[in-house]
């Protein structure tokens, strides 16, 4: 029924859809997990790997996650040939900017700029919109850390944990349940992230070759930007394993008195 | 045969620029204003080509109104100069470049007071002090001899005096009245203009 | 006006069009200040392509008597007093020491005709006819064109205090 709308970005379905725009964010829907939490002393990106093959060379040491600038980085979910050239895109819209005023992007702007990219992807005939959904994590001296989100139809969001992909819903809601109101260390943010992480990815066993966790701080005036060393992200999951083995014992132990 | 000065201290900077407005050998206008506010806290002075100061000095002052209301923070001092110099360099090699020199003044809340020196060749460099024009030749040795990082509000302007008294007196053509502005953390304003003695 | 004529006449004409769509389109008359910058852009526009322009516009709006001076430099000024053309320096210099804040229309009148005088009589570049308006609150006037053979006499007259 919709085929008739279909085969142009550019027209309204008479329901006043997009369906074009919609398949895009359908397809993220599939995509492997990314989510982004912000901390009182920093961000975190953590993105779930789905290309893990021992035959697979190494050609990357990370697989989702990019530096933009020197303050920012982010994360995609969708399809990653699309994704490589907006994050191109992204890396001259920055240097551009560094270049006409000798400093760095603030973020929402370059969160803006590319997302007028995506938005003329949705109207101008002839053309399919980006099937990338991105998580971005940025510092800027007017506001400080920032998380944003982007889709498809070039709409985007700042937010203090948000997660997008495959079950991102799931990982939203448990996000908001457990995101404190007064906001969160980066430590503790990391764990966050594994817990959710572990719950949401339709795995029986997280490891470290699934999962990749880049934080962004600011040290002595200056941002670091780092991707965590597979040693440190088994350590966070195998404390995370361990806790969960407590709470389950925990949870045995109430329930038998009762028997 | 233009002049524009600036002075900066530890929390303002002083600019001044002479008021004549000259075509050929005539003397136009005695009470012309070359300083253009191009932002709540950054002014431009200007001199060169007239038609070129006014429209350059107006089309960097809409960009920076523009930037605020799209970005909803101003551009820093320090991005303004860089833009307004990468608009000059651009002009430069086109066919038809801005010939416009120009100092800028301007006060952050964060990074203080700084000094901008530009000239229609786009370089640029910030300064403790800075001249454009002939008053050049007359004036840097009295900053150089009696400046210091930690002058006064009052001792700027007494050295800006200095400066053109001496303009006045040695300098061949007539610069008989100069407009003074302040830039600190309370924004631009207006200082008593310098006139010769008599 | 002053410069190139056919420059002046057809470029101060598409400005009196330009005010005349304003007029039709605001109800209401433009400014000097706007009419002034709006030709100072167009001459701007052309700037390098060798057009040759000095030209006063005056006129009256809500700020009262405006006085705005334009050349093809895109140099846009306002003052009490202006002078423009090759003859411009010895105008300036009769102007100049007869000219006073509060002066009646009738000195106005008087300092302004023997100004164009001595300008053309020592510019080799002008000549002729000395023409005279009054631009008032209401519209202008013109108040005299006088030839500038008899002006010559007329003033060297007053000098030798023949009367005639």
């Amino acid at each position: 029924m919709s085929r008739r709308y279909d085969s142009r970005t550019t027209i309204f379905s008479p329901e006043g859809r997009l369906y074009q725009v919609e398949y895009a964010m359908e397809a993220i829907g599939h995509a492997g997990t990314c989510l982004g939490i912000l901390a009182s002393d920093g961000i975190l990106l953590a993105a779930e790997r789905r290309t893990t093959n021992k035959l697979l060379d190494e050609v990357s040491y990370s697989e989702k996650i990019y530096k933009l600038h020197d303050d920012m980085a982010t994360s995609v979910a969708g399809i990653t040939s699309d994704a490589n050239v907006l994050i191109n895109e992204l890396r001259l819209i920055a240097q551009r900017y560094l270049l006409t005023y000798q400093e760095p992007m603030p973020c929402e702007q370059l969160v803006s700029t590319l997302c007028d990219i995506k938005q003329a992807y949705t109207q101008f005939g002839g053309k399919r919109p980006f099937g990338v959904s991105l998580l971005y994590m940025g510092w800027d001296k007017h506001y400080g850390y920032q998380l944003y989100q982007s889709d498809p139809s070039g709409n985007y969001s700042g937010w203090k944990a948000t997660c997008i992909g495959n079950n991102s819903a799931a990982a939203v809601s448990m996000l908001k349940q457990e995101f404190k109101e007064e906001g969160l260390g980066l430590s503790e943010a990391k764990r966050l992230a594994i817990r959710v992480l572990s719950k949401t990815l339709d795995m029986t066993k997280l490891t470290c070759e699934k999962v990749e966790i880049a934080v962004l701080s600011r040290v002595d005036d200056k941002t670091k930007i780092t991707i965590l060393a597979n040693e440190e992200v088994t350590e966070l999951i195998k404390e995370f394993e361990a806790k969960e083995e407590e709470n389950k014992k925990a949870e045995e132990k109430k329930k038998q008195p009762s028997k | 045969m233009e002049c524009l000065i600036g002075v900066q201290g530890k929390d303002f900077v002083l600019v001044a620029a002479d008021s004549s407005n000259a075509r050929s050998i005539v003397r136009m206008k005695e009470d012309h204003d070359k300083m253009v506010p191009i932002s709540d806290n950054v002014v431009m002075l200007t001199s060169g080509d007239v038609g070129d100061c006014l429209q350059f000095s107006e089309y960097i002052a809409k960009n920076l109104q523009l930037y605020k209301m799209r970005n909803g923070y101003e551009l820093s001092p320090e991005a303004a100069a860089n833009f307004t110099r990468r608009n000059l360099a651009e002009s430069l090699r086109s066919r038809n470049a801005y010939q416009v020199n120009l100092l800028l003044a301007g006060y952050d809340e964060k990074t203080g007071p700084s000094l901008y020196y530009m000239d229609y060749l786009a370089s640029m460099n910030k300064l403790p002090f800075a001249v454009h024009g002939y008053g050049s030749f007359f004036s840097l040795s009295i900053f150089d001899r009696y400046y210091t990082p930690d002058v006064t509000k009052e001792e700027a302007y007494e050295l800006l005096n200095k400066c053109v008294q001496e303009i006045q007196k040695r300098f061949l053509v007539n610069m008989p009245r100069f407009k003074v502005r302040m830039i600190s953390k309370d924004g631009i304003k207006d200082m008593p203009d310098l006139v010769g003695k008599i | 006006m002053a410069g190139g004529a056919a420059d002046c006449s057809y470029w101060e004409r598409f400005l009196a069009k330009q005010c005349r769509v304003y007029e039709l389109r605001n109800k209401e008359r433009i400014s000097v200040a706007a009419a002034s910058k709006l030709l100072a852009n167009i001459v701007y526009g052309y700037k390098g392509y060798g057009l040759s322009m000095g030209t006063m516009i005056c006129g009256w709006d809500k700020k009262g008597p405006g006085l705005y001076y334009v050349d093809s430099d895109g140099t846009r000024l306002t003052n009490h007093i202006f002078s423009v053309g090759s003859g411009a320096t010895y105008a300036y210099g009769v102007m100049d020491s007869g000219y006073k804040w509060d002066m009646s229309v009738e000195e106005a009148i008087q300092l302004g005709r023997r100004s164009i005088y001595h300008a053309t009589h020592r510019d080799a570049y002008s000549g002729g006819v000395v023409n005279l308006y009054h631009m008032k609150e209401t519209g202008w006037e013109k108040i005299s064109q006088d030839d500038t053979v008899k002006l010559h006499y007329q003033y060297q007259d007053e000098k030798l205090g023949k009367g005639h």
